[in-house]
């Protein structure tokens, strides 16, 4: 059941989407004083970069830029910040405003009076896999979900929560609310700006690498986790045995470029993450062998070619290479068959680590968002640009416009300069509109 | 002294182009020796020689100012600015018994950090000489 | 002095603890005269952390703070905001680097990088004891903008700041707008040609009160700082009257063509990238906006023939001089083609051997049939990264539009002309992003790509009347291919432009590519080091259409951002005259840049006094003061040699 409230206030803008893009586009908006709410379905605001090791192609830490934006955001006296709601429905009414119903999920935990002080999690008795850490170390039922999530408060994993009440009896603060319910928030804005960002392809789909059958056949995002320096253990191991990998293997165009399931395009980023992540591990592993399977390499921004060529210089080795079949061995580790093509003989190699680099697909807005006036999109299922050349964050509703991944494959440095556009496009349309 | 015994010197940078290239020095994760420290101040012609003498006099081997040189966004005469703050600092030290060869200026871009880490190579190697002997 | 300072040593995750013994700094600090307190965070900056320090200053009544952490150049104003929100001056925080110059730079010797860290740490706290609480100085600002170039990027800037509120002025070069993007013609991801596209924004431009376009027009110099520069230009007439509205006027429109007819003087039509001439009256296409010809005076030889035709022309106009006040400025001067060395890949020796853009104004000319130099063109040769990816030399860098530009190219000439076969020398693919479905469709077409590596290019070489193109193919073991075609197509790199006074007035800084630098590429993309100058579109880095009208809108909103107060806050670092110490000897008023210094009256003597809305606090003079009566605010002899003596040990 959900009881609805009259949320108490109308704004200039409804951000959806608490990734980069967002951040960027809300701040930007604020900074010239028009109100701002930001949507985040969430936990935390800081979308995929705050999980983020180091970034290329300047290796500059991934939290160093994001968390004074997100801190930024958090406190800004124009931005209202609510996470863990869906927006369920938009649509224009009479006038030239749009009427906005989100939900509210309930945490039970009363978001104003946690302080964040974990003291609920070490009591509680339930563990369960870490999401947020890839599975790779465990969590409580009650939770913070990252050390430098914000809001950094709980939240009960109420699939999992035994009810036992200990963390109700442990909080100081008296913050447990086990009566919370789904609240229905009504609102009205006059743009929105749609930062919904990507997922990631599922690399299960394709069979043949073995990934979530073979141990050691792991995601980069997990790879990634390992290399960012909240890493659950510190050092870079192989999920099978903890033994660390000497000879890790990237395959590139994992669920891109790849009609087979569905991808036809480049996602634009996994070359340069994986070429990064070579370059990371070489620091943390210095021993290791680093082999990338390509098909092209696609460093093409500013920096992108020269660190490619860094990483050839560290010894990374890269073989234009199609993947057959992945199989493992009685050891854990994995044996690569592939069509060299420059060689033009297909050939098999041992790695013991294997990282798929998967691509990026739209993250699919809820069904009918926009009730009555439909949202364009291209032929990939990413929000449509109408007007890409001249008008880049322009959608198919006037008022609505697009930020950051929502609109197709991009790297971060694309993403804020697109949520800029996004931000100058909303205000010169508000400024129209009064 | 520093645990490696290398020359102290103390640089002189500049906030909008010598020290973004000290930065990127780091970025690059090109070293220079630890015994290298800097004070940024907005433009190079503004270190004043006494500040200089005082370096010396509290023990270091030698001072560096990396100069805006061209790239100043005060003002086109700049290097010649500096160049005279080198001068009249020479000439202090000279009277102190100082080696002139102890003060060095050079323009460092805001992106020349090759170029900075060969000059602090290059002063340290010199002055750790010149210590030796 | 300040004597309960709080000190945070951040471990920047492990950037700055992997190397630097935090732990040892803090202790090594935290007992020094007026610490309060000090101690470790995993990241200084995150929100957490923030409000920590905040509750410091409020339950431990701190007077003044130190982070050591990363460049102040990050994240010095995130930390002020600290200070501000838990009620310090913004100016009793000192933020000491030992990351990019400590844990970083010294990453080879953790042992000396942390004695360091703890010098440079001390030195920080020894300069924030000094510090004094200072209040930012308000001046008022021009909400106006400077646009530099009028091609896609700079005419969408001067749109979106109108509409935010903010007037502009654009100015162009050319006598023409639209920048590169008018030569282009056929584009990628729209149905709209690059003239469409252009007019649109002219049309939009032209109409707005807010907007004033001058055209033929070049930046000439530069005064002033941030929200009150003087920029004076210089405009070229274009020798024509006004009221030549050729496109309203048919019966005129044929005179023009018969006096452009009349021109003896012909030279070659850089809009056509030379392929073909134009005469010292012109217009590149029909109707171009402005929509009225001009004359090239450079070449004009003033013989009058275009006038029995054309009564508008007037070769009396004059240049003019004009000083224009702004807040801001934005560059969006674009970029040039690479100019290959004559004789590569045939280029210059070969008549059938051209670039890239070359080809794309070929396309636009050839109706029916493709011909270059009388030669009917079917089978064509692409070489790639002709200027790009060089591991000799400049450019090193990707160019990132011309695989897509290249590709798109050859399936519109196949579409466009019958029997038309495509040979791709490439050095493997960048169609990056939604751009794949290009390659995707040239691969259905039946296009060959053929893949070489940096050490073995093709060969171009002419036999018997044929030109052939023969490489070492990756993609078939490097069997040894020859194609022999009709026309070679070198697939040139975007480089900066070769005649770009811009960046040499407004000093700004170009990278390792020579391309303008931004400050960082995701904190601050179009923001440069020199305040209230930004940069857009692709006089920053290779870009698309799409990608410079991103940078070019996130410009826009920024420097509206800036402006739209009418008020900017400098920094309070200015110079302060010891009027005890002063005797006026005028060195510093002559060694000011911007005559800040003036001579006033005190006590019955002669001072030096610093007007403060002028003074940008450079200090330059500070030295030329015999008397040691010039201190500069935040840079005081008691700060710097405080430091220096905690640097020293």
């Amino acid at each position: 059941m959900t009881k609805n409230t009259v949320f108490p206030a109308s704004y200039d803008t409804l951000v959806m989407g608490g990734g980069i893009a967002g951040e960027e586009a809300a701040l930007n908006l604020a900074d010239q004083g028009y109100k701002i709410l930001m949507v985040e379905k969430d936990l935390s605001i800081g979308g995929k970069m705050i999980h983020l090791s180091k970034v290329f192609p300047t290796l500059d830490c991934a939290a160093c830029i994001t968390t004074p934006k997100v801190s930024e955001v958090a406190r800004h006296p124009n931005i209202t910040l609510l996470t863990y709601c869906d927006t369920k429905e938009i649509s224009k009414n009479g006038g030239k405003e749009f009427e906005v119903s989100i939900e509210k999920k309930p945490r039970y935990v009363n978001e104003e009076t946690c302080t964040g002080c974990q003291l609920c999690e070490e009591k509680c008795p339930v563990f369960i896999k870490d999401q947020f850490q890839y599975d790779m170390v465990g969590r409580k039922a009650i939770y913070v979900p990252f050390s430098i999530a914000n809001p950094r408060i709980a939240t009960i994993d109420i699939e999992n929560c035994i009810l036992c009440g200990a963390c109700e009896k442990v909080c100081p603060a008296d913050c447990i609310d086990f009566t919370q319910e789904a609240e229905m928030l009504n609102i009205t804005v006059k743009s929105v700006i749609l930062a919904t960002g990507f997922k990631l392809f599922d690399a299960s789909i394709i069979e043949r690498y073995g990934y979530g059958k073979f141990h050691n056949v792991v995601t980069a995002m997990h790879m990634e986790k390992q290399l960012v320096p909240t890493r659950p253990y510190n050092e870079v191991l192989r999920p099978k045995d903890g033994k660390m990998p000497d000879n890790i293997a990237y395959v590139l165009c994992t669920g891109s470029r790849d009609a087979t399931v569905g991808n036809p395009y480049c996602s634009q980023i996994c070359c340069m993450y994986s070429i990064k992540q070579a370059q990371l591990l070489l620091g943390a592993l210095p021993m290791a062998d680093i082999t990338i399977y390509f098909l092209h390499i696609r460093a093409f921004g500013k920096g992108f070619e020269e660190f490619y060529q860094q990483a050839r210089a560290m010894d990374v080795e890269f073989i234009k290479g199609k993947i057959g079949r992945i199989t493992e061995q009685e050891n854990g580790n994995l044996i690569l068959r592939y069509e060299d093509i420059e060689a033009g003989i297909v050939k098999e190699a041992e790695h013991d680590l294997v990282v798929l680099s998967t691509g990026i697909l739209p993250d699919a807005l809820p069904e009918n968002l926009f009730s009555n006036q439909p949202l364009e999109l291209d032929m990939f299922h990413f929000v449509k640009q109408v007007d890409e050349l001249a008008s880049p964050a322009k959608t198919s509703i006037e008022g609505v416009f697009v930020a950051g991944t929502a609109s197709g494959p991009m790297d971060i440095p694309d993403s804020i300069l697109s949520a800029g556009a996004a931000s100058s496009e909303t205000a010169a349309y508000l400024r129209r509109l009064s | 002294m520093t645990v490696d015994n290398h020359a102290n010197i103390l640089v002189f940078s500049t906030e909008k182009i010598s020290d973004p290239a000290i930065d990127l020095a780091g970025l690059l994760k090109k070293h220079y020796p630890a015994s290298v420290v800097t004070i940024s101040l907005p433009c190079s012609s503004a270190v004043k020689p006494r500040w200089i003498l005082r370096a010396f006099d509290k023990g270091f081997n030698g001072v560096f100012i990396a100069a805006d040189g061209t790239d100043c966004p005060y003002s086109n005469e700049c290097s010649e600015n500096t160049s005279a703050i080198v001068n009249k600092a020479q000439e202090m030290m000279k009277d102190k018994g100082l080696d002139p060869a102890r003060l060095k200026m050079a323009a460092i871009c805001s992106v020349c950090a090759e170029a900075f880490v060969k000059h602090m190579l290059a002063f340290v190697k010199s002055l750790s000489e010149e210590q030796e002997n | 002095m300040k004597n309960k300072i709080g000190i945070y040593i951040c471990q920047c995750g492990s950037n700055i603890s992997d190397y630097v013994d935090v732990e040892k700094v803090r202790d090594e600090v935290a007992t020094m005269d007026g610490v309060a307190l000090a101690r470790t965070t995993m990241f200084a900056c995150s929100d957490s952390a923030q409000n920590e320090i905040i509750e410091d200053i409020r339950n431990e009544h701190l007077d003044a703070i130190v982070v050591a952490s990363c460049s102040p150049k990050l994240h010095l104003f995130t930390f002020r905001n600290v200070a501000i929100r838990g009620g310090l001056n913004p100016y009793n925080y000192v933020q000491v680097n030992i990351r990019e110059q400590d844990s970083w730079a010294h990453s080879d010797n953790p042992a000396e990088a942390t004695i360091k860290a703890v010098k440079l740490v001390k030195a920080g706290i020894e300069r924030v004891k000094y510090s004094k609480a200072l209040v930012p100085i308000d001046i008022p600002a021009t909400n106006r903008v400077l646009v530099i170039g009028a091609g896609v990027a700079g005419m969408r800037a001067a749109i979106d700041l109108s509409s935010m509120g903010t007037k502009v002025y654009l100015i162009e070069r050319e006598h023409f707008v639209g920048g590169r993007t008018s030569q282009w013609s056929r584009l990628f991801t729209s149905n709209e040609t690059g003239e469409e596209v252009v007019y649109r924004l002219y049309n939009q431009v032209e109409k707005d009160p807010n907007i004033t376009l001058y055209t033929g027009t070049e930046l000439v110099s530069m005064k002033g700082t941030v929200g009150n520069f003087v920029a004076t230009i210089t405009i070229t007439p274009r020798y024509i009257s006004p009221g030549c509205n050729i496109d309203e006027d048919a019966e005129l429109e044929k005179r023009l063509q018969k006096a452009i007819d009349a021109c003896p003087v012909e030279i070659p039509d850089p809009f056509n990238f030379n392929i073909a001439t134009q005469k010292a009256l012109y217009r590149n296409f029909h109707s171009e906006f402005p929509v009225c010809p001009a004359i090239d005076m450079k070449s004009c030889t003033r013989c009058g023939e275009c006038k029995k035709y054309l009564e508008y022309v007037d070769l009396d106009q004059q240049e003019e001089t004009l000083d224009l006040h702004i807040g801001a400025i934005i560059t969006a001067t674009g970029f040039d083609t690479y100019e290959p060395e004559p004789s590569l890949y045939g280029y210059q020796t070969l008549d059938n051997v051209i670039t890239l853009p070359q080809f794309k104004r070929l396309i636009e000319l050839n109706e029916e049939k493709l011909t270059f130099h009388n030669r009917h063109i079917r089978n064509i040769a692409y070489i790639y990264c002709v200027g790009s990816r060089q591991t000799e030399g400049e450019n090193k860098y990707c160019s990132r539009y011309c695989c897509t530009s290249a590709i798109h190219a050859a399936i519109h000439a196949k579409s466009k002309y019958e029997g038309i076969n495509n040979y791709h020398f490439n050095r493997g693919i960048r169609t990056y992003g939604k751009q794949e479905t290009l390659y995707s469709e040239a691969l259905e077409n039946g296009d060959v790509f053929l893949q070489f590596d940096e050490d073995h290019p093709p060969t171009v070489d002419l036999k018997s009347g044929k030109t052939s193109v023969t490489v070492r193919d990756i993609l078939t073991s490097d069997h040894e291919i020859t194609a022999l075609v009709d026309l070679v197509v070198l697939v040139t790199a975007m480089v900066p432009r070769a005649h770009n006074q811009v960046a040499g007035i407004l000093k700004i800084p170009v990278g390792r590519d020579h391309f303008f630098n931004e400050i960082h590429p995701k904190l601050k993309p179009v923001e440069t080091v020199i305040d209230g100058i930004f940069i857009c579109g692709a006089c920053q880095a290779p870009h698309n259409i799409t990608e410079s009208t991103k940078s070019a809108l996130s410009a826009a909103s920024k420097a509206n951002a800036m402006l739209r107060e009418e008020k900017i806050k400098l920094e309070p670092t200015i110079a302060k005259i010891s009027a005890e110490l002063c005797t006026w000897c005028n060195a510093c008023s002559e060694i000011c840049p911007f005559d800040a210094i003036t001579k006033k009256q005190f006590n019955g003597k002669d001072i030096a006094r610093v007007d403060e809305s002028i003074c940008k606090g450079c200090g330059m003079c500070l030295p030329v003061c015999d008397q040691n009566a010039i201190e500069l605010i935040g840079y005081t002899d008691t700060e710097i040699e405080s430091m220096i003596d905690q640097l020293a040990v």
